[in-house]
């Protein structure tokens, strides 16, 4: 079982979550830590080393929100064989990790369905329509 | 191998939680299921592709399912789709 955490500026996070709970129409086994905009990023550092800790056993799947800002900057120090961070995390991504048929299959091919997917939900509407006309 | 032409009804045609409530149903059988669209036909457990079809109501989309369950599974999709996705009255 795959355990997930989604950390953000501000409280981006947990509004995904509350979308991507209401297009699946269930609750989602997902947490949100919101990056205080005062602090120094040791509240969120704790959090996410407790959730760590509560996870032990699970392999663990941290979205966030930018690659290069603090919450990725701050859950790259976890990345381990158990541990992974997916940055620059969208609805149709996140939509991806809770539909997905194999959720108890590899690990690592979650992880890149899910970034692929989060990478396909780009489009220039326009031009997509064009190609595909 | 079995195919059932159905009609969009439902206002919002083939949106989010449509899409949602689709990709869902289809997961609980074991046959290959597939939506065509115009000519674009895409896996129906798959909610993102689903949502690829941009399908709105009043349009036609084919339904396609083969494997053990095949009937079973054209039947309860098409009945979804005649229930409007349960949206409205």
């Amino acid at each position: 079982m795959i355990k997930s955490l989604i950390i953000t500026h501000g409280n981006l996070g947990r509004e995904l979550i509350q979308v991507a709970e209401k297009i699946l129409e269930q609750k989602l086994d997902i947490e949100a830590i919101a990056l205080d905009w005062q602090g120094d990023g040791s509240a969120m550092i704790a959090q996410l080393e407790k959730f760590i800790a509560r996870n032990q056993g699970h392999k663990i799947v941290i979205f966030t929100d930018m690659f290069g800002g603090s919450p990725s900057n701050i859950s790259t120090r976890f990345i381990n064989a158990n541990v992974e961070v997916l940055s620059g995390i969208n609805l149709p991504g996140l939509l991806k990790f809770f539909c997905c048929e194999e959720r108890n299959g590899n690990f690592r091919q979650i992880i890149k369905q899910v970034e692929q997917e989060a990478k396909e939900g780009i489009n220039i509407i326009s031009e997509y329509l064009g190609e595909k006309k | 191998m079995i195919e059932k032409t159905q009609l969009i009804h439902n206002k919002l045609g083939l949106h989010a939680r449509a899409a949602a409530k689709l990709s869902h149903l289809a997961n609980l059988f074991t046959s290959d299921i597939y939506l065509i669209y115009n000519e674009d036909k895409v896996n129906a457990k798959s909610l993102l592709g689903i949502l690829t079809l941009a399908a709105s109501v009043g349009n036609e989309i084919i339904l396609q399912a083969s494997g053990g369950d095949e009937q079973e599974a054209i039947t309860a999709i098409g009945d979804l789709f005649d229930r409007k996705f349960d949206e409205e009255s």
